[in-house]
């Protein structure tokens, strides 16, 4: 059993420095193999996380005023979902079973939600201030 | 620490966290269905109904993983049609 747990926590930390290195290294507007939103293709609007492999190649720099104005929605968040996968980790690693209470509580869930769709409707407005939600060009 | 509860309560984990990384990172409807899964945990536990709310963590889980799954195949395929694209057009220059 503690094989198989290192073979995994490897494996996911191989992929975890695959994706640091290349947001690292590689600028999203600069090099073209990046995937690109399937909906920003589609119909040319801004979904609620487009602009977050630029966002992130900015962060992995440092930049967070540049990474904010890809896509604040994430930098925010981000902080939240390093709390929710590093709890996740500790009880996968120690066996625990440590709950964030801010994760059962229904009133967040759905406010993050209803952030999250005001945010794409806002962020498509091309107008000052609202076209700062969009990614930067 | 008070934001976290007492290790020892059997509740079954929401895999929230899961959830929104789907919805963020990889495929957005399923991440939205594993959302609205993870809130049925904390209803159904708080009505008594533990045998409903295991079910649901299950569930969002499962949703999480298959949003994950089509998200990394979707890549692939990206890969493969641009490397066919770059190789077609290297070859008909």
């Amino acid at each position: 059993m503690y094989l198989t747990k290192i073979l995994k926590i490897t494996f996911i930390l191989l992929f975890l420095g695959g994706l640091f290195f290349v947001y690292r290294y590689f600028n999203p507007v600069e090099h073209s193999f990046f995937v690109p939103c399937p909906f920003n293709y589609a119909t040319g609007y801004h979904c609620p996380g487009c602009g977050s492999q630029r966002a992130i190649h900015q962060l992995l720099h440092f930049n967070i005023l540049d990474a904010l104005r890809m896509n604040p929605l994430l930098v925010l968040s981000l902080p939240i979902l390093f709390v929710g996968v590093g709890n996740q980790v500790w009880n996968y690693i120690f066996e625990t079973q440590y709950r964030i209470k801010l994760f059962y509580n229904n009133y967040f869930i759905y406010g993050y939600f209803i952030v999250v769709i005001l945010y794409w409707a806002l962020r498509n407005v091309p107008y000052y201030p609202l076209n700062l939600l969009a990614p930067a060009n | 620490m008070e934001s976290f509860n007492n290790p020892t309560e059997n509740r079954p984990d929401n895999n929230l966290v899961w959830a929104i990384l789907c919805t963020v990172m990889c495929c957005m409807p399923l991440g939205i269905v594993a959302i609205i899964k993870s809130t049925k945990v904390n209803e159904l536990w708080a009505l008594g109904d533990h045998e409903g709310a295991r079910k649901a963590a299950a569930d969002t889980k499962k949703y999480s993983i298959w949003g994950a799954v089509i998200t990394f195949v979707f890549v692939i395929l990206y890969f493969i049609f641009i490397a066919i694209i770059g190789i077609g057009a290297s070859v008909f220059d």
